[in-house]
């Protein structure tokens, strides 16, 4: 894995923070994907830090955060991370509340979001299948693709919560151990 | 309102909830129906605020503050908003040393094929809302082959799609 700066952590969530619309699960795709292609956390720690978060209390996104620049860098990188994913976005979304009636109906603003949330959902589905394929090796792809389309089932057919749907992903990881 | 009062009250409120919106029954019985201190209409404002601007959907409660306090009122709502994310690290402590054994990375594995699939389902309804027109499809059509086929960083994906909606609003 790679080891990078301080400021290189800060900067990849500040700018993540204030492009990703859509709320938790885009921004976790993005970092997800940011984050392989940098080598900055292996799949195991970004699963783990996906697990955890689902049960910590409050926004879970911010959660995976902290648990992602402490994975990165420790401490400081966990507060880096936070703090740069939420201040730019914050300021924006006081003004945002003060400017409530202009923009809500500004229609190139409009434009431009609609644009950002399409852009979101075709990051989402892809940073989840390159989540997999990666995951794919020759003669070993039966477990990765079993595993994350039962818990897509699970989530959209079944409307099983993401925390019911990481229970039984850990009971099936607990007994179906690859060799 | 008094700020360490607005700070509690809030944190309260997320550190009770699992999920961006799901503070939202607590902030508005303690603010709008108990204290009277925030108007319904308000507090939709916040909501609303928080879902067009980018960030988690937990962010409203920085817009509470605001419309509560002003600027120190949004700071202590940003502050109730961080707070519950860094109970994370304890945890990661205690599992970090068992994070190795062979039967704890089949179930760390397993959790991260199961992210993929939350990943794709939290997805649908969001695409259901966004892909209205053919124009939304593409950029869908084009972020989905960046994102999974190129190496190509995230930030150009996002701004070329930022730029479409430019270019669409003025043809």
């Amino acid at each position: 894995m790679a080891h990078p700066r301080l400021i290189d952590v800060t900067r990849l969530f500040a700018r993540v923070g204030v492009t990703v619309f859509g709320g938790g699960d885009p921004t976790i795709a993005i970092l997800q994907r940011e984050f392989y292609r940098r080598s900055w956390l292996s799949p195991e720690k970004f699963a783990i830090a996906f697990g955890l978060a689902r049960l910590t209390p409050g926004t879970n996104v911010l959660a995976f955060c902290a648990a992602s620049g402490w994975y990165i860098l420790g401490i400081a990188g966990a507060l880096a991370a936070v703090l740069a994913i939420t201040i730019p976005a914050s300021v924006l979304v006081v003004w945002l509340t003060s400017a409530y009636d202009l923009t809500a109906h500004n229609r190139l603003a409009l434009s431009i979001a609609n644009a950002l949330l399409a852009a979101a959902v075709g990051t989402m589905i892809g940073a989840a299948l390159l989540l997999v394929r990666t995951q794919c090796k020759p003669g070993r792809w039966l477990r990765p693709v079993a595993i994350s389309l039962g818990a897509f089932l699970l989530a959209y057919a079944a409307r099983l919560t993401p925390l019911q749907v990481i229970g039984v992903a850990t009971v099936v990881g607990f007994f179906w151990v690859e060799q | 309102m008094n700020l360490v009062v607005l700070y509690l009250l809030l944190v309260k409120a997320t550190l009770t909830s699992f999920s961006g919106l799901a503070s939202l029954p607590m902030v508005r019985n303690d603010f709008v129906v108990r204290r009277h201190v925030l108007t319904d209409r308000q507090l939709n404002t916040a909501v609303a605020a928080g879902r067009i601007g980018p960030g988690p959907l937990g962010i409203y409660v920085v817009s509470v503050g605001f419309l509560v306090d002003g600027a120190p009122g949004a700071a202590a709502g940003w502050l109730a908003m961080i707070t519950p994310a860094f109970l994370i690290i304890p945890m990661l402590r205690f599992l970090g040393a068992r994070a190795e054994h062979r039967r704890a990375r089949a179930i760390a594995r397993a959790v991260l094929f199961a992210g993929a699939g939350l990943m794709a389902s939290a997805a649908v309804p969001l695409a259901r809302d966004a892909i209205t027109n053919p124009l939304s499809l593409g950029i869908f059509a084009v972020s989905f082959l960046l994102i999974a086929g190129a190496r190509v960083d995230s930030l150009w994906v996002m701004l070329g799609a930022a730029l479409v909606g430019v270019a669409a609003f003025q043809f």
